[in-house]
């Protein structure tokens, strides 16, 4: 073998090795071949949990960059980011820290925000915001766990006898127990009602089960809609004269509403008090009728008086008229 | 007990002195290019077929291992993870290192062994040509650059082989894309620097106790022999215990 063919041999090798090496690296770096092609912008949080070189930037979960590098600074941990140059990013958007899974292995995620609000420019810095992560969550679920071990055992306190005196499910046992006999006979009781009642027995029974109780039941049902409706006719007349009189037709109305028959009204009864009170009096010729019995007295003497005459009359009557016939005769 | 002792150290300060040595040569490397490509050729390239081999194969018995484990509890989306991750930082640089150490190292300490033996090692001392520089360093200097080259053919070639085990396998019936997905998601460009640099480290030391070795042996062609079975004996036993430190270091 010749040096050239050996040289060209590792020439092959050492380029095949190289490219090999180049493109490893890189694709640990951030999974692109292309270096470079975007814009950096930073996100500062106050921690980055398992977020590394090279993990994803999402956008409503589709990739649209990657983390560069990580670093402290003002105590933050500030991821830069590096973002296709195709993407936009409003500078209300904000970034999170999510989990890609159980085991590990973070990307960063955005959501949209508002187009209105402009873009992010190169180098800007993007709001961020922290989420919980799984020690989070597993510190809350520890907590949460002694909570439910204390409501757990506030119920086996109140049910359970620790303290001796017998809990809330061996009072309600020693109830039902003492009881039993009363409950089944309650029981028995509801039992035979119920019976009776499938049976037709019974009012209920009847109602439940006789059709013309039923039937009886929906006429009274329509005899009372029936009134209603008369009395809704009754109120909505009475309504209408109550309108009436408001206006003023009509005698009531008048008597209400005008102040001249009022005034009439008022007269008169004034007029018939001074006349009663006349007639009490005794004062004119039926007040003197009313109130002064000499009237009466002498009344009484003439009526006496005819009736003596009227007497006589009455013994000498047959004669007196022959007389008076003979006087007019003759 | 002594002489084990005597020995271990003679060994690492000969091994040493030979690397203290061999880079102070270095300003002559240009002079030295071409055996440079010489070994590249040989430590690399020839070694490639091997290497892709026995990496297909170590990826895809990992993948089909921890697959069954894995199906069991449902956890098939992370078989790429873990695949990944053993085979970038552990098991591509060690069994890329063991086959340098089978098929190179072992040629290198028989070549260096044999020239030691028939005393052409002598002629280049007379001929005031330094064997460190003249023999050593091109080795030294191919393996540091091929090494980080030929293990990540091996990490990667593993990968594809646990890929395919996962696509093909019936019980464990993973996606490329969800493999592939699972391993990058958890590998670090770390995770694969510091798997280079492991095989780095390898390839130094299996080279360097291979010359080593050749270089000091002496006798006649009988030690050739054992001085090609140490020399592979101890690269593998100082490939593990170096992987342990190195992890802990980088770790």
């Amino acid at each position: 073998m010749n040096n050239a063919q050996m040289s060209a041999r590792v020439g092959l090798f050492f380029l095949i090795g190289v490219a090999l090496l180049w493109i490893t690296y890189e694709a640990l770096n951030g999974g692109s071949l292309s270096h470079k092609k975007g814009y950096s912008v930073t996100a500062s949080f106050a921690t980055l949990k398992e977020l590394k070189p090279g993990d994803d930037v999402r956008q409503a979960g589709v990739k649209i960059g990657s983390v560069e590098s990580t670093r402290l600074a003002d105590r933050r941990a500030e991821a830069v980011l590096l973002i296709d140059e195709k993407s936009l990013i409003a500078k209300d958007a904000t970034a999170s820290i999510a989990m890609a899974g159980m085991l590990g292995g973070g990307y960063i995620s955005l959501d949209f925000g508002t187009p209105a609000a402009g873009t992010v420019e190169a180098g800007g810095q993007l709001r961020t915001k922290e989420s919980a992560d799984i020690n989070t969550l597993m510190a809350d679920l520890g907590d949460l766990t002694g909570d439910i071990k204390g409501a757990i055992s506030g119920i086996s306190k109140v049910t359970g006898s620790a303290n001796g005196e017998g809990g809330l499910f061996q009072k309600l046992d020693k109830l039902v127990t003492d009881n039993s006999a009363n409950l089944t006979q309650t029981v028995d009781n509801l039992q035979t009602i119920t019976t009776e009642i499938r049976s037709g027995k019974g009012t209920i029974g009847k109602l439940i089960n006789d059709p013309t109780a039923h039937d009886q039941l929906i006429a009274a049902l329509a005899e009372i809609r029936t009134a209603a409706g008369e009395a809704r006719t009754f109120v909505a007349d009475t309504s209408g004269i109550v309108a009436q009189v408001k206006s003023g037709k009509g005698a009531i109305g008048a008597l209400l509403y005008d102040d001249a028959t009022a005034e009439n009204l008022r007269l008169t009864v004034s007029n018939f008090r001074d006349l009663s009170t006349k007639l009490n009096s005794g004062q004119g010729t039926l007040g003197k009728l009313l109130s002064d019995d000499t009237l009466y007295k002498d009344a009484q003497g003439v009526i006496k008086k005819a009736d003596r005459a009227l007497d006589g009359m009455s013994d000498q009557g047959p004669i007196s008229a022959v007389g008076i016939a003979a006087n007019a005769l003759f | 007990m002594k002489r084990i002792f005597h020995d271990t150290c003679d060994g690492i300060g000969s091994g040493v002195l030979l690397a203290y040595r061999a880079f102070a040569s270095l300003p002559t490397a240009p002079r030295i290019l071409k055996r440079v490509v010489e070994q590249a050729y040989l430590g690399s390239y020839t070694t490639l077929p091997i290497v892709v081999i026995l990496s297909f194969f170590i990826g895809a018995v990992l993948a089909l291992q921890t697959g069954i484990t894995m199906a069991g509890m449902s956890m098939q989306g992370y078989i790429g993870t873990i695949v990944g991750e053993s085979l970038t930082r552990e098991l591509g640089p060690v069994m890329v290192a063991i086959m340098l150490a089978g098929r190179v190292g072992s040629a290198i300490t028989a070549e260096l062994a044999s020239m030691k033996v028939y005393q052409e090692v002598d002629a280049l001392v007379t001929m005031n040509i330094p064997p460190e520089r003249f023999l050593v360093l091109p080795r030294l200097l191919a393996v540091l650059l091929f090494m980080p080259l030929l293990t990540m053919v091996g990490i990667v070639v593993g990968w594809l082989g646990g890929a395919v085990v996962c696509h093909y396998v019936q019980i464990i019936n993973i996606a490329p894309e969800i493999y592939f997905r699972s391993l990058q998601s958890f590998l670090t460009p770390t995770d694969l620097t510091h798997g280079l640099l492991k095989g780095e480290i390898f390839g130094f030391v299996i080279i360097l106790t291979a010359c080593n070795t050749g270089l000091r042996t002496t006798g006649g062609p009988r030690e050739i022999g054992a001085a090609v079975t140490r020399s592979v004996v101890l690269s593998l036993i100082l490939i593990l215990v170096l992987d342990y430190f190195i992890t802990k270091v980088l770790a």
